[in-house]
């Protein structure tokens, strides 16, 4: 008897949110064989449990080490699901160029905020970490990003940030893109007085932020 | 007690005696106060100052002086422990701290043990060990504080940080194996800075905070390593300092079972309330580093005065200090703790 489609969604949801991922990809591998829509799977199984995952961990009930999981399983489904996806759903995605300013090399919140921003359907450039201004700049424009997201947990590195942004000013490319900013010691007041489009306090906020940025859903 | 000496009123207050006013401090590794104003005053500078220990003794000579901060604080990194266990370093320059260029293990399965004495005689820790011994004969009266880079950040220092904290809750065998060496190691690199002229040792972990690990793997991990280092440091009969970063709520009620002497906390903690909650705790704390870079000198004086008001038995930088704060800034801080009637 085979299993209906939002069972099967359910299910990966469900193991996502439960960090199992062996159990993401053996459902993701039966949704295949059922011949449900991959995409929508993606988007109402696996996207659905990073999201639910991303509520808990904004409720405190989960912590890095527990999202961190949870992406393992996201990322092991997607690996089942993307061959399948057909081409016509695959539409234009907003892209983001990410990365830690230059001095810093911490970059766990960098790559949690990666990770959800992937999760909710954004395309990420993922530049890594201690990322000196211009390599933000000349990325965005190479992709024609979107938005521009920078983190940083050193307060010695803050005014990294700003350069960025002093950079696409004197491009006069600073209306081209927005400008995102988070990390440790960044603060709503310090996003303003850098003259950031937004600032976001963890990677859950951050995907709420960017699709304000961008004016819609991805 | 007017003729305190700045070591004796350190030391006092951490063995909760009583003093004149509280000792305001900087402890150095994660909460280093070499700013760029001191050394552009004085020509020792970093990244030098990180290998050589005449330079490095000098420069804390530097800034006991010029930033009024009432101790030697060595090194100024956080980087000697990941170091010399095998990751790759870089070294910064004059304003940017020295970092990890590259973990050394991709995950904590995969750790080489190496044997922990022959670890003690490589890198920079012959540098550390040196200039403390320099700066405790130089200055026999000023409290010198052994900074170290706390079990759970230098373990992450070492395995790619990502994998570390997954496997704390996946791999939990190798994860507990992988921090109880590091710690065996601290305890022993400790050992030396004490025979060597410290008298305090400092523990900063960043990666050990509610808001990363959460309360469960903050009492697994967390606590119980930094509990293990607080004894074996005990042991040596010195007294240690733990600073612990963000918001602690998700693990305040894990804070008074740290057997430390202090605990230092960051700028959102409000050290009164914390106090109130738990009056055995000794506590340090807490000036918004963004104030000291970003603020003026009456309003750092002012927040200054308020920490004072609250009782707080040690007072200290929030966190870890911009490279760009001003002088001006931080000896508005140190003043007005030592103006104290």
């Amino acid at each position: 008897m085979p299993k209906g489609k939002e069972e099967l969604y359910k299910k990966l949801s469900d193991a996502v949110v439960q960090m199992e991922e062996e159990e993401t990809v053996r459902v993701a591998e039966e949704v295949v064989a059922e011949g449900h829509d991959a995409y929508e799977a993606i988007d109402r199984g696996l996207a659905d449990g990073m999201d639910r995952a991303g509520k808990l961990f904004e409720e405190e009930e989960y912590f890095i080490p527990e999202l961190l999981m949870c992406s393992d399983a996201m990322y092991a489904g997607l690996d089942v699901l993307k061959p399948h996806i057909r081409r016509e759903e695959q539409g234009e995605k907003h892209r983001v160029v990410l990365g830690v300013v230059e001095g810093d090399t911490h970059d766990i919140g960098k790559n949690l905020v990666k990770i959800m921003l992937e999760a909710s359907g954004f395309e990420v450039v993922d530049l890594g970490r201690d990322v000196p201004p211009g390599d933000f700049v000349e990325k965005a424009k190479a992709v024609r990003a979107h938005i521009i997201a920078l983190s940083t947990l050193m307060t010695t590195t803050m005014g990294e940030m700003a350069q960025v942004i002093g950079l696409l000013e004197r491009e006069g490319i600073r209306g081209q893109f927005k400008v995102m900013v988070g990390g440790g010691p960044i603060s709503q007041s310090f996003a303003d007085k850098i003259g950031a489009d937004g600032y976001s306090v963890n990677a859950a906020e951050a995907v709420r932020l960017a699709r304000r940025l961008v004016g819609s859903r991805p | 007690m007017s003729e305190l000496s700045e070591k004796e009123r350190l030391l006092r207050v951490l063995n909760r005696e009583k003093v004149d006013r509280p000792p305001v401090i900087c402890p150095g590794g994660m909460m280093n106060a070499a700013v760029v104003d001191v050394m552009n005053r004085t020509g020792h500078t970093l990244p030098e100052a990180h290998h050589d220990e005449e330079l490095m003794a000098e420069l804390s000579g530097d800034v006991h002086e010029y930033t009024g901060f009432e101790n030697f604080g060595i090194p100024f990194c956080m980087t000697v422990e990941a170091e010399v266990l095998g990751s790759e370093i870089n070294f910064g320059t004059l304003s940017c701290e020295p970092k990890i260029q590259k973990e050394v293990f991709p995950s904590v399965a995969q750790v080489d043990y190496k044997e922990i004495a022959s670890i003690l005689k490589t890198g920079r820790i012959e540098t550390v060990i040196q200039a403390g011994y320099r700066l405790s004969k130089r200055f026999p009266d000023v409290p010198l504080i052994g900074s170290l880079t706390g079990p759970i950040s230098t373990a992450a220092s070492i395995v790619d940080p990502m994998r570390f904290l997954k496997e704390l809750r996946k791999d939990g065998r190798n994860a507990h194996r992988v921090v109880d060496y590091v710690t065996d190691l601290l305890i022993e690199y400790a050992k030396l800075m004490l025979d060597n002229g410290a008298d305090v040792i400092s523990i900063g972990d960043p990666t050990a905070t509610g808001e990363i690990l959460g309360p469960k793997m903050f009492e697994e991990y967390a606590v119980r390593y930094l509990n293990k280092l607080v004894d074996g440091i005990h042991s040596l009969n010195s007294p240690v300092i733990v600073h612990i970063c963000g918001n602690m709520n998700a693990v305040k009620h894990l804070i008074p079972k740290i057997k430390s002497d202090a605990i230092s906390t960051d700028a959102p903690v409000n050290l009164r309330l914390l106090k109130e909650e738990f009056p055995f705790l000794t506590t340090m704390g807490n000036l918004s580093t963004f104030l000291l870079e970003f603020g003026d000198p009456q309003k750092v004086s002012a927040q200054t005065e308020r920490l004072l008001r609250d009782g707080i038995d040690i007072i200290a930088p929030a966190c870890g200090l911009s490279t760009t704060s001003s002088l001006e800034n931080i000896k508005a801080m140190t003043d007005t703790v030592k103006k104290q009637p």
